[in-house]
């Protein structure tokens, strides 16, 4: 087989890995918001609530919470696709990780903020969308563009769950000729194409927010 | 402590040091005796810390000799080092390690340079600690204290390695003012004892009093070098009268 | 069918009993994760084309998914003739996956310390030695305490990726009691609360061990 067919039958899968992501994201970017500003704002029991969501989807293996959701789910009742499945279950795992970031970035913000807001007279949920969020969610910027590659990668585990993404291709590949060195670097290298840029951009953004950094290591 | 004997403590000849392509200090000349208290002062970014850092070979120069006592920087490495111990350095950030306690941020170089046994070590750290004033800080770490009783541990610790010469960058200028003084005075009393002293301050009360020679310098040369006297009555270089116009007023 | 809770208790025992596999592949690959990494680190600051190596290998690691390492560690090196078989295959992939991730830890614990330790330290007439060891060290060790510990953590979720390659640890042992009975859902379930719970286990173990090593101070 030539590196050419192998690269057009990775590239056939790039479609589901592309959608994996971005169904991924639309679990992952509202979960993330949500809880985080959640566990900014609650105290005592509620807070207790909220943090156990999150620990739930971001300290569980996500390779074991694919499998245990593909098949618990339909037990429940629940049929869903294993599109469905996956985007949520990975979208849901860095979202816990996003939400972590939101609550870091909130907290980071000089308590000054919330107070001039207060003097000034506006209402908690203004202060805290016109200007709590605003200055949070750029800060923890590069840290979402590091989320959004780690989603990227983790989506090469829906290929275990019958989705056919670009390792599933890969794996497919190689089962019809045993050629393991050209087809596997290539997948290596389709995925840091994919991400590669993203995390350039990420540190593109990063030098931006802190423009000014000082050279001060010591050794 | 106190040192009488009337050597020179530094000569420097033709200092001239670049950073790329920018000349930071150009042909400087100083001689500083045993015992005396240069302070220099200049705009910013005029290379006064760069002078100083050059004396105890934390900068490296180009051209020119910087001599500590006998020895030459550079000739020989093993001098060099010798001679570097004698030389204490106060920052302006302090530079206290943060992982360390105060006695032991004091007796690390005691121990490890001049290989002191621990017990002789801590009891000199806690003699010069009683003299800065914080004996009862001892076993503090520096987070603990106020910027003023952290730079009054970094004199201490500079002077527990009984140094022939004390440099001094800016040690003031971090501090707020309720905390200036205790550091001035501490320095002042050094300076009573006898201790040769080359300090970049822009605290013109401490230099009046305590200094007997002021350097100003103005983009990498020394324009002008005088007494306190004749510096703050008559400057004679315009950047200096303009200096000293805008600290005072 | 339904969510068997008797069969899910019956299947524990056997799940846990591949705990030790777990916990032997984690300490493994953290150990080496962080031994490769700090060798990286240190060829990275030695800068020359060895550096700029490194500095590219750390970046194309972090652009890549570990399962694709894996894959690729298990294909290609029987190719060239490497035997290592799948427990050593997955502990080494793992150790050289996170080495990329922990060396970009020791490089912000190194980066962090001030201009002014070494400055200082010098001043102070202490050799290289010295400062390496009695001021450098000790600072990047609080520096890294936190970030180092997460990635442990992050390699302990992991582990459970070595299923794919066939080692027996909780999730192969999962899967081995799942095809058995064809029952999915109950011990997948199991060992994705097993995997919970030691998560949160560790990362309380490593957070409690920070504050006792590092004292009040740590920052
Ligand atoms: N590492 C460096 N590389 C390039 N230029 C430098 C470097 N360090 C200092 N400079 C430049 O050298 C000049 C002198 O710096 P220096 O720190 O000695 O000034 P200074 O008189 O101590 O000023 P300040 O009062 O602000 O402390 C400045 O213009 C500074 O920008
Ligand atoms: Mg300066």
């Amino acid at each position: 087989m030539s590196i050419l067919e192998i690269w057009l039958g990775i590239l056939q899968g790039f479609r589901v890995t592309a959608l994996v992501t971005l169904y991924g994201l639309v679990f992952a970017i509202p979960f993330g918001l949500v809880f985080g500003v959640a566990q900014y704002m609650t105290t005592g029991p509620a807070r207790f609530v909220v943090t156990s969501v999150i620990e739930f989807w971001r300290s569980s293996a996500v390779i074991i919470l694919l499998f245990v959701f593909y098949y618990a789910l339909p037990l429940a009742g629940l049929a869903l696709s294993a599109m469905t499945v996956s985007a949520m279950v990975l979208g849901l795992n860095i979202g816990g990780y996003a939400s972590q970031a939101v609550r870091a970035g909130l907290q980071a913000l000089d308590r000054g903020q919330k107070e001039a807001g207060q003097a000034l007279g506006l209402s908690r949920s203004t202060i805290l969308l016109r200007i709590e969020l605003p200055q949070a969610l750029v800060a923890m910027s590069p840290t979402f563009i590091n989320q959004l590659i780690q989603l990227v990668k983790a989506t090469s585990l829906v290929s275990l769950v019958t989705l056919s993404d670009m390792t599933f291709r890969a794996k497919e590949i190689s089962q019809i000729e045993y050629d393991p060195v050209p087809i596997y670097s290539s997948l290596l290298l389709a995925y840091f194409i994919v991400c590669y840029p993203v995390a350039l951009f990420g540190r593109w953004v990063e030098r931006r927010i802190n423009p000014v950094r000082e050279a001060r290591c010591a050794v | 402590m106190i040192r009488t004997d009337s050597t020179l403590a530094v000569q420097i000849t033709s200092l001239n040091k670049w950073y790329g392509a920018f000349h930071v200090l150009k042909e400087v000349n100083l001689t500083i005796p045993s015992g005396s208290r240069v302070v220099i002062c200049g705009p910013s970014g005029s290379g006064k810390s760069t002078l100083i850092r050059c004396l105890n070979g934390l900068e490296a120069y180009q051209q020119g000799t910087v001599t500590l006592g006998t020895v030459r920087l550079g000739d020989n490495a093993r001098e060099t080092a010798l001679a570097r111990r004698q030389t204490g350095m106060v920052f302006q950030n302090f530079n206290l390690f943060p992982h360390l306690t105060v006695l032991s941020n004091c007796t690390l170089a005691l121990r490890r340079v001049l290989g002191m046994p621990r017990a002789e070590a801590e009891s000199l750290a806690r003699h010069f600690l009683e003299k800065v004033r914080i004996p009862e800080q001892a076993d503090k770490y520096p987070a603990q204290l106020s910027g003023g009783q952290q730079q009054r541990v970094a004199i201490a610790r500079a002077l527990c390695m009984n140094p022939r010469l004390m440099l001094f960058d800016e040690p003031t200028s971090a501090l707020d003012p309720e905390m200036v003084k205790e550091v001035l005075d501490v320095m002042t009393g050094l300076a009573q004892e006898g201790m040769t002293m080359i300090c970049v301050t822009h605290e013109m009360g401490f230099a009046r009093e305590v200094a007997d020679q002021i350097v100003f310098m103005d983009q990498g040369s020394i324009v002008e070098q005088a007494s306190p006297m004749t510096f703050f009555s008559t400057p004679t270089h315009p950047r200096a009268q303009s200096f000293l116009h805008t600290l005072l007023h | 069918m339904q969510f068997d809770i008797a069969f899910a208790l019956s299947t524990v025992p056997s799940i846990l009993s591949a705990i030790g596999m777990t916990l032997l592949v984690a300490a493994v690959s953290c150990v080496g994760a962080s031994a490769v990494g700090f060798g990286l680190e240190l060829i990275r600051r030695s800068g020359g084309p060895g550096g700029l190596f490194v500095r590219f290998l750390i970046d194309f690691i972090r652009a890549t998914p570990v399962l694709v390492w894996l894959y690729c560690l298990y294909f290609i090196l029987p190719f060239y003739g490497i035997r290592l078989g799948a427990l050593a295959t997955g502990m080494i992939g793992l150790s050289l996956y996170y080495s990329g991730y922990l060396a970009e830890v020791f490089k912000a614990g190194i980066d962090a310390i001030p201009k002014g330790q070494a400055e200082a330290a010098r001043a102070l007439g202490l050799g290289r030695m010295d400062m390496t060891v009695f001021v450098i060290a000790p600072q990047m060790l609080r520096n890294i305490a936190a970030p180092m510990g997460n990635y442990f953590v992050s390699i302990l979720k992991a582990t459970p990726y070595l299923a794919v390659l066939a080692v027996p640890e909780m999730l192969g042992r999962a899967f081995d009691i799942a095809s058995d009975t064809y029952r999915y859902a109950e011990p997948l379930t199991v060992a994705g609360l097993i995997f919970l719970g030691l998560a949160l286990l560790i990362s309380l173990a490593i957070k409690r061990l920070e504050i006792r090593l590092l004292g009040p101070t740590a920052r």
